[in-house]
């Protein structure tokens, strides 16, 4: 609850390019083996009906990359210059 | 043969050695840039196929999807026509069967032998289409009998078998018994050369040129640069030189004993040793590879050499998310012009 709550406030102009930068995180991590399966299979499903840059599919797949590379994550955060939501996400470590 | 008209299409091979929410993920992204065919491989060491493609059927709905291929050593015909039709009714008019000899390494880590090749895809394709027709089928092969075979459901549609294919027999026989021929070929010379051979099955079957679906299975690589493009290539070519016949490394001016160095090398999983040797007339003998436009102008001489059907295999590239897309912008538009070009 507290990813969504995190992922409702990045910027509606910044969905796509951290979606993007998301799922590469996700796609390419060396750790891919400890996402859940119900977790990606949701992330399946709205990547199906591209909403993976909406405020419910973002959520998912921070809530993925914060699992598989927390740390990238939040540099990621960082990169985008989000420095509330690099201290919130920070907090859920 | 006489000139016919026809259309490319897209093929992508996907090896299920990553996790299945991976290749789904691609599997999706294949499908929404335009690719209409997915084919997964079939290694009893990698994923299971049939579970592998009924996820990937389930987060897609238009493009047709088979194993690329699955071999009777491994798997009974039987077996294999319970799969396909059994995914055929999740996804109806989708289906399709790539069928071949299997990989004689894979195969020999099960202690399975590559009998017969010719005798057992024939009757194989003989039992999987017999058998997904829904009628009840007797057969007495020299390979396999058949007492009474049949499915205890429905099938819908009849469902196209496409056979794997290198060699000279192999080809002609895909050319008489297949709906479609895979030609395990990325060069034209390759492929010009199958044409050849398919064509007497096809002249043997009373069949025209048309009525087959004739691809090119390659191995495929894009990126921005030839050099990382070829360097995620040059695991894929290792094993293609390993496993080709000394006739088609000839062709390629290829030494017997480079490849025969580099096949021990694999088996003996001495990856350094296996992988230095390749080189770029390598890479380009057994790959489709570079950038955009190098492989744009490599699919054109692919087409022209006589198939319809475009199969980018594995690797697809260094990242597979950006090769893909980099496939939809910068390689697919290319292609709509080949519409209509003709095929001798």
């Amino acid at each position: 609850m507290a990813l969504e709550r995190i992922a409702r406030k990045i910027p509606a102009s910044l969905w796509n390019v951290a979606s993007e930068k998301l799922i590469d995180l996700v796609l390419n991590s060396p750790n891919a083996s400890k996402m859940p399966s119900d977790l990606a299979k949701t992330i399946l499903y709205y990547w199906q009906r591209d909403q993976l840059a909406t405020e419910i599919g973002l959520y998912r797949i921070l809530e993925a990359s914060m699992i598989l590379e927390p740390e990238k994550t939040i540099s990621l955060m960082e990169e985008l210059g989000l420095p509330a939501i690099v201290v919130m996400l920070k907090e859920t470590l | 043969m006489k000139e016919v008209f026809f259309v490319v299409e897209f093929g992508i091979e996907f090896v299920p050695r990553d996790l299945y929410w991976k290749t789904t993920f691609y599997a999706i992204q294949a499908e929404k840039i335009g690719f209409e065919y997915l084919w997964i491989t079939d290694h009893f060491n990698n994923r299971n196929v049939y579970v592998s493609l009924a996820i990937a059927s389930a987060y897609t709905e238009r493009i047709k999807f088979g194993p690329g291929v699955t071999n009777p050593y491994l798997v009974h015909p039987g077996v294999t026509a319970q799969a396909v039709a059994t995914l055929n009714e999740i996804a109806p008019g989708r289906v399709v069967c790539g069928l071949g000899a299997g990989d004689k390494t894979t195969l020999q880590m099960l202690n399975l032998e590559q009998r017969k090749p010719l005798r057992t895809i024939r009757e194989s394709v003989e039992i999987i289409r017999g058998i997904t027709s829904g009628k009840t089928l007797e057969m007495q092969g020299k390979i396999f009998n058949v007492a009474g075979a049949k499915l205890n459901f429905k099938i819908a549609n009849p469902i196209p078998i496409f056979i794997g294919a290198q060699g000279p027999k192999m080809l002609e026989l895909a050319g008489e018994i297949g709906d479609g021929v895979l030609i395990n070929a990325s060069h034209p010379k390759d492929v010009e050369n199958a044409m050849t051979f398919i064509g007497r099955g096809i002249e043997k079957a009373g069949k025209e040129l048309n009525d087959l679906n004739i691809s090119a299975y390659t191995s495929f690589s894009v990126a921005s640069s030839y050099d990382k493009a070829s360097k995620a290539v040059v695991p894929v070519v290792a094993y293609i030189v390993a496993g080709s016949p000394e006739i088609i490394l000839e062709r390629h001016e290829i030494r017997a004993e480079v490849a025969n160095k580099i096949r021990e090398a694999i088996v003996h999983r001495r990856w350094k040793e296996a992988f230095s040797p390749v080189n770029t007339e390598m890479v380009e003998a057994f790959s489709i590879c570079g950038t955009p436009e190098t492989c744009v102008d490599k699919i054109h001489r692919l087409l022209k050499a006589g198939v319809n059907q475009i199969v980018a295999g594995s690797p697809i590239g260094p990242n597979m998310r950006k090769s893909i897309n980099m496939i939809a912008a910068e390689v697919f538009p290319h292609f709509k012009e080949v519409i209509g070009e003709k095929r001798t």
